[in-house]
């Protein structure tokens, strides 16, 4: 690979943050698992003066199990979610996600917060993290603050992140007793694919009513989104056919997807339909 | 599971002590420890390395080419580009032919002034480290005009229609017309009329491809490259204008062929700049180079207007096949032949008539890839069977039944196949192995699927095909061969040590297998068109029982009996039925040594030649000889996501012989694969003739979580022109696959996909077609 | 020009030394040291053919940057075995006939290697997902799942024994 940049490997998280913070100008990126940064540079897509490599960087591994939230730090990677049994029982969505991301070594490698700054309207663990109601810690030498995921992504390719900051931590609430938490990839094969629909959905219930409903996209609009108006439909309301119909229908309407080799926008848009509504009806059987 | 459920007659050769056995391969060791050297591994002192800078559209005139920047870059030794060398060409027809003039198809080495494809040679950069070849491409400057290009055959053939090739963008034409077909259409109950569409293909070899070169102290050109061909050391001379014994190609064992490293790769540039800088250099593609470097398979329009009775039988049949050839001829004509006599199947169809035209466009050039124009027609003939089959109402099993070819039948060219057709044990033994139906779940529908296949085993015919191997014995008893065959994974080299030992009596671990060598090891022909255990084999096997027969002879003499009553085996010499007449095969070769017997022997295998079938009628012996089998699949298809998952995979074929089975098996496996991907995930995506799909995260081949495990059924009808009475598995492996898949998709959803790669969208369209067909509504 | 800096990578329990500047990936330089086992297939994580274990987690080489890996230990097929004590999981394959063109395999015997490190006794369906990152063209991959299988079977019986 020709691609000239200089390398910093700090070995704590104010190293690498004072080493990101060090701009002077220069185009700098925090290096995280580099499953989809080295392809961009090979490719001459991302072409930075310098890089961060955070594997050195300790306090962004781990998880945190409390009682009333779940909190895993920026490095963890994906192969971390499918070994813990706390995140199979805790978030379901995002083990299924995890599991179809990529093959062995881009999982074992790849990480949350790199999954999430990528910005990518395909990235896998977004829309399970959305319908967790996740959040964001973003940390620089300066600040930290702390960001809903919902309110992350500004548009293509854009997000909120500072470019001094790292993604520290991402954290959700732990599910309801009686909630269920789902996700579907549909890619153009199984095994290691980009997505061409994804579809995540939790549902929670109470009195046979549905009390959360919380449904996001991947791959048919500009960014990973949540869609509230397909959500307002069904929370408050005991679940029938006709209203997951119609919670299905404004799915499809509210998605942006367009053409491309994989897919068609129609295409993109007749299969949320069919598959939010399979992924709530499949949610409100279990519940029931 | 093996059968060989045949006459009694032929079992009189099974008695092998090594051919049939699932023996490790004599390469595996190598290679699962990382030991074996692929000629990407091989470097050299001073090496030099190379890129090459390609053109960014497809169709362009080449306003202005500046490399001066590239070359002033410091550390770069040479930038070469058509200027330097304006008329250099390069072959592209049918490599390794013996004696047979050349087509008129050359290309130009390098872009002169004319773009055709997208990814087309500008430049070649050697450099003192791959980073700065890497730089100095980024700088070589281009200019380029677009000039109204074509990219679809049927647009291509229109008058006025952007010129690529010649004076209307025919490549080659080819006709089969035999018996008469309009009365077989006039005497017909149904008449079936489909067209069918088959997709570009990617080898995907995981070995890209790569090699090096250097000039020796006999000024000679050595090149140590990834091919299947080393016979290109003749048109590689040609093209850098030296004579064809200053050129030396040395073969690796090659990381994955399927036809896209038969045509010459990146042979002549090394060859160009090893001569330029005097240096060695070393030239590997990147992937992406890889997907814009090489021809792939032709996409096909196939129409099959199919006359049949109502009970079934196949009355007339009238063939129309459009081949996109892409910017240069390459193998176009020979596919698009292939394809013509494959037309039919494996059925008896006595009135027929076929039409095959390659058309050039401003696409990537198409070439060869296993299956080679027949795959595509199967791909066609056996949907249509199955079209017939519903239409008439009659078993889809059946009906093939009904017009299987028969041993000792005239297929479309006239020509009798001289082996047993085993066509339909095997459609019947692959179709049982489905074993129990997986029943429908809501949404995901399951159905099945078969598919029969004809395919040739060996060269054209016309190309009067040879094969030379050597065999010897050592002082100590131990066996070698040379031979120039190239091993591009199938476990060609070992299956020939296996032929080797067998008539020599000794156990695979005493043999040494020198191969791919176009200086020193004799030259054996391609390793292509399913022929390199028909000929190799053969020739192996002859040149082995012309030393036996004189090892023999002596130890016959020895042991005061006829050479008839001796016996090889276990690394002994003894006489038939009389344990205490033995000696050690290393005494007896000690003798023969002493005495100045030959230990060894060279053979030359000849294939039958012939002629060019008659250009009108297409009738005349295309090849020596053809495999039968049949591929059986069951499905399940999403009907709300149009998304396919195969879940099981049986394959039947008549081997002939198996020589190594745990090979064929993997043969057969791989193929699956390689089928399943053409079927359903593996697409290439042009805009104007920009590939818009360069890499394996989006060219989609099965991964480990889409294939089924693969069941093979081998039946061994010991009838094969090969090496005891094999037939060949390379090609056939992988021909019937995607029309079962198609087949079984069809089959679970009541409606057929008519294009292929049979994507979730094109599903869910086709099943839109039909639930608006059914209501009487346009589709969503 | 990046910075070059020297780097001692330990290789199949050997320090090396090269010296190499920030871009350099680990396949790069694996095969720049004379480790030529590691193949290149895609040099963009889609294929896994160089793949490694590194402190014996399975990665793409071809990913990582080389001055990330210094002070790791890295792991190729031939570190696992070699032609006269090869690992149970070379001898599978090569009885197996698990391999034919054989490029893909030192990737996928690393990955097969990680998959039973995690789960000695691995299901197909954990065969299948721990190998979805590594392609093969020739197999179909049926010979290569009996071939771990086996060699897991191997591996467990010989772990019994010691």
């Amino acid at each position: 690979m020709y691609a000239p940049f200089e390398l910093d490997i700090p070995n704590d998280l104010a190293g690498a943050l004072a080493a990101l913070a060090n701009g002077d100008g220069e185009a700098v990126l925090p290096l995280a698992g580099g499953t989809n940064l080295i392809v961009d540079i090979r490719a001459g897509r991302e072409r930075p003066d310098r890089m961060v490599g955070l594997d050195g960087v300790d306090e962004l591994k781990g998880m945190e199990f409390g009682p009333e939230r779940i909190a895993i730090g920026g490095r963890t990677t994906v192969s971390d979610l499918l070994r813990s049994p706390e995140i199979a029982r805790e978030a379901p969505s995002l083990v299924e996600a995890a599991r179809l991301f990529g093959g062995l070594m881009v999982r074992n490698t790849g990480t949350v917060a790199g999954n999430i700054a990528s910005g990518s309207p395909a990235a896998d663990l977004v829309p399970p993290l959305l319908t967790l109601d996740a959040e964001l810690t973003l940390q620089s030498a300066a600040s930290t603050r702390t960001l809903a995921l919902d309110d992350y992504y500004l548009g293509y390719k854009q997000d909120a992140r500072r470019p001094d900051e790292l993604i520290t931590r991402i954290s959700w609430p732990r599910l309801p007793r009686d909630s269920v938490n789902t996700f579907y990839k549909l890619a153009r094969r199984k095994g290691d694919a980009i997505t061409v629909t994804g579809v995540a959905v939790t549902l929670a219930a109470a009195g046979g009513t549905c009390t959360t409903a919380r449904i996001a996209l991947a791959s048919v609009a500009p960014v990973v989104r949540r869609v509230k108006e397909a959500e307002a439909l069904l929370e408050g309301r005991a679940l029938t056919p006709a209203l997951i119909d119609e919670a299905a229908e404004a799915a499809a309407e509210a998605c942006t997807p367009i053409d491309d080799i994989r897919a068609s926008a129609d295409y993109r848009r007749h299969t949320v339909r069919a598959l939010t509504r399979r992924l709530v009806a499949g949610a409100w059987d279990r519940l029931a | 599971m093996t059968y060989t459920d045949i006459d009694p007659g032929a079992l009189a050769n099974v008695q092998f002590r090594q051919v049939g056995k699932p023996l490790t391969r004599t390469d595996a060791p190598g290679k699962v420890t990382g030991r074996t050297p692929y000629a990407g591994d091989y470097v050299m002192p001073n090496m030099l390395h190379m890129r090459v800078a390609r053109a960014d559209v497809a169709s362009a005139r080449l306003v202005r080419l500046d490399v001066s920047r590239a070359r002033a870059l410091k550390g770069v030794a040479c930038v070469l580009t058509a200027a330097d060398m304006p008329d250099r060409t390069s072959a592209t027809d049918i490599p390794g032919q013996t004696g047979q003039k050349r087509l008129d198809t050359d290309q130009p080495v390098l872009v002169k002034d004319r773009v055709r494809y997208f990814g087309e040679p500008l430049a070649l950069i050697a450099a003192e480290t791959r980073d700065i070849a890497d730089h100095a491409a980024a700088l070589v400057e281009f200019e380029l005009e677009p000039i109204p290009g074509v990219y679809d055959p049927l647009e291509a053939l229109k008058p006025g229609a952007p010129q690529v090739y010649g004076e209307d963008n025919i490549v080659a034409t080819r006709r089969i017309r035999k018996g008469d077909v309009e009365a077989g259409f006039a005497r017909a109950d149904l008449i079936v009329e489909n067209t069918y569409k088959t997709p570009f293909q990617e080898h995907a070899f995981l070995e890209p491809e790569v090699g090096l070169a250097w000039v020796d102290e006999n000024d000679v050109v050595n090149i140590r490259v990834s091919t299947q061909v080393i016979e290109h050391f003749r048109p590689i001379a040609d093209a850098i204008g030296v004579p064809h014994n200053k050129v030396r190609v040395r073969g690796a064992l090659v990381g994955g062929g399927f036809g896209g490293k038969e045509d010459m790769t990146v042979e002549v540039y090394l060859a160009l700049l090893a001569k330029h800088t005097g240096r060695p250099v070393r030239l590997e593609y990147s992937r992406e180079d890889s997907f814009v470097g090489h021809g792939k398979r032709h996409p096909f329009i196939l129409t099959y207007r199919t006359g049949v009775t109502k009970e079934g039988k196949i009355t007339a049949l009238d063939v129309t096949m459009i081949a996109d050839a892409g910017a240069y001829v390459f193998l176009s004509p020979y596919v698009i032949l292939y394809a013509l006599v494959a037309a039919p199947g494996p059925y008896r169809v006595d009135n027929i008539n076929v039409f095959a035209q390659a058309v050039a466009t401003n696409n990537m050039y198409t070439s060869a890839f296993r299956g080679f124009g027949a795959l595509q027609a199967c791909a066609a003939y056996e949907q249509q069977m199955d079209e017939i089959a519903d239409a008439l109402g009659i078993d889809r099993l059946e009906l093939r039944r009904r017009n299987f070819l028969k041993t000792g039948e005239p297929m479309s060219t006239g020509f009798v196949p001289p082996s047993a057709i085993w066509t339909e044990q095997c459609a019947e033994k692959a179709w049982a192995g489905l074993g129990e139906p997986t029943p429908a779940q809501g949404p995901i529908r399951t159905g099945r699927g078969l598919a029969c296949y004809q395919q040739s085993y060996g060269r054209l015919t016309f190309l009067h095909d040879t094969s030379e191997a050597w065999v010897g014995v050592e002082m100590d008893g131990t066996v070698v061969v040379r031979s120039g065959v190239t091993d591009i994974g199938a476990g060609q080299i070992s299956a020939i040590g296996q032929i080797a030992v067998e008539v020599l009596g000794v156990t695979l671990d005493n043999v040494v297998i020198y191969n791919s060598d176009s200086a020193v090891t004799p030259l054996a022909g391609t390793t292509t068109a399913t022929r390199a255990l028909y000929m190799t084999g053969n020739a192996a096997k002859q040149a082995a029982e012309g030393l036996r027969a004189r090892l023999v002879e002596r130890a016959a003499q020895e042991f005061g009996v006829a050479p008839d009553e001796i016996d090889m085996g276990f690394n002994e010499v003894f006489v038939i039925d009389r344990p205490e007449k033995t000696m050690p095969l290393v005494d007896l070769v000690r003798i023969c040594a002493a005495e100045g017997i030959h230990r060894s022997e060279l053979a030359i295998f000849r294939a039958p030649f012939g002629d060019f079938l008659d250009p009108e009628t297409g009738q005349g012996q295309a090849h020596p000889d053809y495999a039968y089998g049949a591929h059986a699949v069951e499905v399940s298809v999403d009907v709300e996501t149009g998304e396919v998952e195969v879940l099981k995979s049986v394959a039947a074929h008549d081997v002939g012989q198996c020589i190594n089975p745990a090979a064929v098996e993997g043969q057969i496996q791989g193929g699956a694969q390689n089928g399943q991907g053409y079927a359903l995930s593996e697409e290439m995506l042009y805009e104007e003739g920009r590939l818009v799909t360069p890499s394996f995260s989006e060219y989609l081949m099965p991964t480990a979580m889409d294939m089924p495990k693969v069941e093979c059924i081998i039946l061994e009808s010991r009838s094969g022109v090969g090496p005891f009475g094999a037939k060949g598995i390379g090609e056939p492996a992988m021909t019937a696959v995607a029309p079962a898949i198609a087949n079984a998709v069809a089959d679970a959803i009541g409606v057929r996909v008519f294009e292929m790669p049979i994507t979730p969208e094109r599903v869910v369209r086709a099943l839109h077609g039909k639930g608006a067909a059914e209501q009487g509504r346009d589709p969503a | 020009m990046s910075e070059t800096r020297n780097i001692t990578l330990r290789i199949n329990g050997r320090g090396e030394e090269g010296r190499f500047p920030a871009h350099r990936t680990l396949l790069e330089a694996l095969r720049q040291l004379g480790h030529m086992e590691v193949k290149c297939g895609c040099e963009k994580g889609d294929c896994g053919a160089c793949a490694v274990l590194l402190d014996g987690m399975a990665v793409d080489s071809c990913l990582t940057l080389a001055w990330m890996a210094a002070g790791k230990e890295v792991t190729t097929v031939s570190g696992l075995g070699d032609l006269d004590a090869p690992h149970p999981l070379q001898e599978a394959f090569a009885d197996s006939g698990a391999a034919q063109c054989g490029y893909c395999i030192p990737g996928i015997i690393i990955a097969a290697q990680a998959i039973i490190a995690e789960n000695p006794e691995p299901s197909e369906d954990d065969i299948r997902l721990g190998l979805s990152g590594n392609l093969c063209r020739c197999t179909g991959y049926t010979k290569i799942f009996e071939a771990i299988a086996d060699a897991a079977r191997e591996m467990r019986a010989e772990g019994g024994e010691q």
